[in-house]
């Protein structure tokens, strides 16, 4: 492979890539390992470690299949941003680095290392499983192969972005749910469960959305709004998200998890007073006895620091509250009306 | 311990594609009791069916009411050039719309149709429009439904295996060895049956390659050297536009638009080979015109290799961006060069592999309880030259019909037992690259040079001394391939262990290849020897075998099957 030269002498860069190194069978903890390299404008990242495997260090570990950003093999972290290796420019990427004329390469977070830039897939996988990412047919498979449904534009329209996702994880690897909780569901198996509900063809839409309400599921998520930005093939991920939670509230009401009961809570304080009530939030939440299991400490330590918000009937409606509440019920009617012209 | 031992299996299917995972999926169907495992030495998902972008060609006269089964049928053996086996192509274009039925009814997202129904666009060599599609992204998601309704079923995978070898007892196999990426461990897989999948070989040609980086023939390599036949080798379809430095594909919607081919002169050289239809030829010739301009040197230098352009920026912004979106993008991420304002450089590029390992129309090969589907295997259906859309159809078809088959011929065989020999056999073989005395080649550079020979010599033009040059170096490569060094050491995700172990798999399939091309001394399809031009039934209208005899390629034959189509000249 020819990395570097041109006719184009000027067009050439000296470039340091910091590569994250660990190999399980020696090192007690990961290291870094510099290698300075020529690259020429149009070089991409893979190419550049292609380079340096093939002429430099051969036990530099790394995937790659289809080099074109459709296969998903070679997602990690550039310069502290999880992308394909395959389609980043090192030029493009050499314009943000922190350190001038260095590209620092690490593996991708939140999946368990195996070696250098190699992270295990499986756990992903154990989560596509788990939460049925799947059609179940509605036609028993005998009849298969006969007939085919028919599908409008409008139904192929609502999932066909969900279907560009390609498992690359470099969604999982930028949330920050699975950063403090590794069983959380994860954004892309969440996008492939919505992608699947909103199929006609599917027959067990309910079953697993009641698998997504539970714990670890769609409530966690905390609009961080991380996965969408990073996403290689630029999927409205939230969108997705805000999907399925619109879905289960919509047929199974707010009575699932902490996760719904608290966004119930915040609409009726909302509704009610224009503001929070913020202290018996934890209890509508989580109820009675986890708050004080869990928050009697605290509650005692805000007392002493004279921190305790104010009992309900204490807080005050906000100003205005009478033309909020206008407002409210008006933007109330309407989302439901979009639901409604939705379901059609 | 170096060694793992599994337990017999009925079905193991090597290779996680459509074909693999179609079998499979069929398998599970026939025969929900069998104990069935597929190993992909990548995560299924990741296969290369997912670059497919065009679709699949099946006659569900959605969109032209009187297409016909019989239609699909003719314009697939004419594309072949009248090489393909007619009750093979039978099979393939009846079995079509059932296969894109059954795909929609399991989720596939088909784009529509105003009326609901699957839709289809024109295709290159087809008389109506038949191809199906999911918009630009075809192949990616027939293989994630395919990968979603394995996990639904339960297909037990074996992910990021490496196929090592066949074990064979007298005429038949007792299962398969494999390395484990994760532990590199030699492990065995005791089976009834044997279905390769690993797609094809086109990758060989390296960086004159739109392939993945995977591609290199494993399965063909290692039924080869198992003693099976390989058919029609010398077949290898050229792109005409893949990008300089990567090889990776500018499909054909560029031209289609109206973007010009321009050489070192200025000149919009297609005037030269195809006064009317100019940039919109058919493929193989506009492939065969580039080359030329290159080797009449009037191409652009580099060190990356000599190159022409393609030239969009006379059709202006709006329409590159709206039109064309997917052609920018790449040409911005793979030679950082935007079509806007810059014309992208390109040349011809090996795309695909008609041949492979030799089957009958149910997939059999050969050798007792082994199976080949898809680009891995050769039925043949797509002859001397394959048709767009015809190729992930192939893999759907047959790879459905060898899940079928093996599921119900599993029965008639025993599990061997592999032995602890073999195994260690295995074991010491791939370590012995690892030894520092007398290994000090470098994969990275032959690996190369494989491409490079390939290209100039068993490229798109062929001829006698040509073919010569290139058989005497992959000769050379194959005795420098025996001084290569694996620097890493480690067990664990040893990649530059896999790509010398790929390397070797390249090297014995190319010297088929070239050998294959030597012998065919006619023009037919994908194969042109400018010493030999034109086609020559009387002599060459027949399939080619390469077997291994003695380490070296033993040329053998076998008559193609006829049916209601006559030879006629292939004009369009």
């Amino acid at each position: 492979m020819t990395v570097p030269t041109d006719q184009h002498k000027e067009l050439k860069k000296d470039v340091t890539f910091r590569i994250f190194r660990f190999n399980p069978q020696v090192d007690s903890k990961p290291y870094f390992d510099d290698y300075t390299i020529p690259v020429e404008r149009g070089i991409t990242v893979l190419r550049s470690l292609n380079y340096i495997k093939e002429h430099i260090d051969a036990s530099i570990s790394f995937r790659a299949f289809c080099q074109a950003g459709i296969c998903g093999s070679c997602g990690m972290r550039i310069n502290s941003l999880s992308q394909l290796a395959c389609t980043t420019q090192v030029w493009d990427v050499l314009s943000k680095s922190k350190e001038h004329g260095v590209i620092k390469v690490e593996p991708l977070r939140n999946l368990p290392l195996i070696k250098d830039l190699i992270v295990d897939m499986d756990p992903l996988v154990g989560k596509m499983k788990h939460y049925s990412n799947w059609v179940d047919s509605t036609m028993p498979e005998a009849s298969m192969g006969k007939k085919e449904f028919l599908i409008s534009e409008q139904e192929f329209l609502r999932y066909d972005k969900a279907t560009d996702c390609i498992l690359c994880a470099s969604c999982v690897s930028e949330c920050s749910i699975l950063r403090v909780n590794k069983e959380y569901v994860s954004p892309a198996v969440l996008l492939k469960s919505f992608r699947m509900n909103v199929d006609s063809r599917d027959a067990i839409h309910e079953q697993r959305l009641a698998e997504l309400v539970k714990d670890h599921g769609v409530w966690d998520c905390t609009h961080c709004y991380r996965c969408q930005e990073t996403c290689v093939k630029s999927i409205p991920i939230m969108d997705a998200i805000h999907g399925i939670r619109e879905d289960a509230i919509e047929s199974r009401g707010m009575k699932d998890t902490s996760g719904s009961k608290h966004a119930e809570a915040f609409m009726s304080d909302i509704e009610k007073k224009g503001k929070l009530v913020e202290a018996t939030l934890p209890i509508r939440t989580n109820g009675v006895l986890w708050t004080l299991q869990n928050l009697l400490p605290m509650a005692v330590k805000m007392i002493i620091k004279r921190r305790t918000p104010p009992p309900p009937p204490l807080v005050k409606s906000a100003k205005g509250i009478k033309i909020f509440r206008e407002m409210f019920r008006e933007m109330t009617e309407h989302v439901k009306q979009d639901h409604k012209s939705h379901k059609k | 311990m170096r060694f793992e031992r599994m337990k017999p299996f009925d079905i193991v299917i090597v290779g996680g594609g459509g074909a693999g995972l179609y079998a499979a999926m069929e398998a599970m169907k026939t025969n929900p009791s069998l104990n069935i495992a597929v190993l992909s030495k990548v995560y299924p998902n990741r296969s290369h069916t997912s670059a497919a972008q065009g679709g699949a060609n099946a006659a569900l006269a959605n969109k032209a009411k009187d297409d016909t089964v019989e239609m699909h049928i003719f314009d697939t053996i004419k594309g072949s050039d009248y090489l393909a086996d007619q009750d093979a192509v039978d099979v393939l274009c009846s079995e079509a719309p059932k296969i894109i039925r059954e795909l929609d009814n399991i989720g596939t997202p088909w784009s529509r149709m105003d009326d609901n129904t699957i839709a289809q666009r024109p295709f290159g060599g087809a008389g109506r429009p038949r191809c199906c599609y999911c918009s630009d992204k075809t192949g990616h998601t027939i293989l994630q439904t395919l990968y979603e309704q394995c996990l639904k079923k339960g297909v037990i995978f074996f992910n990021e295996y490496f196929a090592l070898s066949l074990s064979v007892k007298g005429s038949r196999s007792r299962g398969l060895i494999a390395m484990n990426m994760k532990s590199g461990k030699v492990e065995a897989f005791p089976a009834k049956t044997v279905i390769f999948a690993t797609g094809g070989y086109a990758k060989m040609y390296w960086n004159r390659s739109s392939n993945a980086a995977g591609n290199t023939g494993d399965g063909q390599a290692i039924a080869y050297r198992a003693g099976i036949p390989m058919k029609d080798m010398e077949f290898v379809q050229f792109h005409p536009t893949g990008l300089r430095k990567s090889g990776l594909l500018v499909t054909e919607g560029a031209r289609g638009e109206g973007g010009y081919l321009i050489n070192r002169d200025g000149e919009r050289f297609m005037a030269r080979y195809a006064k009317e239809k100019m940039e919109l030829g058919p493929r193989d010739l506009v492939s065969r015109s580039l080359e030329t301009e290159i080797l009449e040197g009037r191409g652009f230098d580099s060190p990356a290799g000599k190159y022409l352009h393609l030239d969009l920026t006379h059709l202006g912004a709006d329409l590159i961006k709206s039109r064309l979106p997917q052609i920018r993008e790449m040409s911005m991420q793979f030679e950082g060069i935007d079509p806007i304002v810059e014309p992208i450089p390109v040349r011809p590029t090996a795309h695909y592999s008609m041949g492979g390992i030799d089957t009958d129309n149910f997939t059999r090969t050969v050798m007792e309880g082994v199976y080949a589907a898809g680009e891995c295997g050769c039925v043949s259906v797509h002859g001397a030259n394959r048709l767009g859309g015809n190729s992930l159809l192939d893999i759907l078809v047959f790879g459905r019909i060898a899940g079928h088959t093996a599921a119900q011929e599993a029965g008639k065989f025993e599990p061997g037992t592999i032995s602890e020999a073999e195994l260690t056999a295995q074991y010491d073989d791939i370590r012995s690259f690892m030894h520092s005395s007398g290994h000090y080649e470098r994969y990275g550079e032959l690996r190369e040079e494989l491409g490079q020979t390939l290209g100039t010599n068993v490229g798109i033009f062929r001829e006698a001394s040509l073919l010569k040059k290139g058989i005497q170096d992959v000769a050379e490569l194959k005795e420098r391939f025996k001084k290569v060094r694996v620097f890493d050491t480690s067990d664990v995700f040893n990649t530059n262990l896999m790509q010398v172990l790929e390397l070797r798999n390249m090297l014995d399939l190319a010297e088929t290849v070239a050998t294959g091309a030597y012998a065919r001394e006619e023009s037919r399809g994908s194969h042109t020897r400018t010493d030999f031009p034109v086609r020559d039934d009387a002599k060459w209208h027949k399939h080619t075998l390469s077997t291994q005899v003695n380490g070296r390629v033993a040329l053998g034959e076998k008559p193609v099957t006829m049916g209601r189509y006559e030879l006629q000249e292939r004009t369009y």
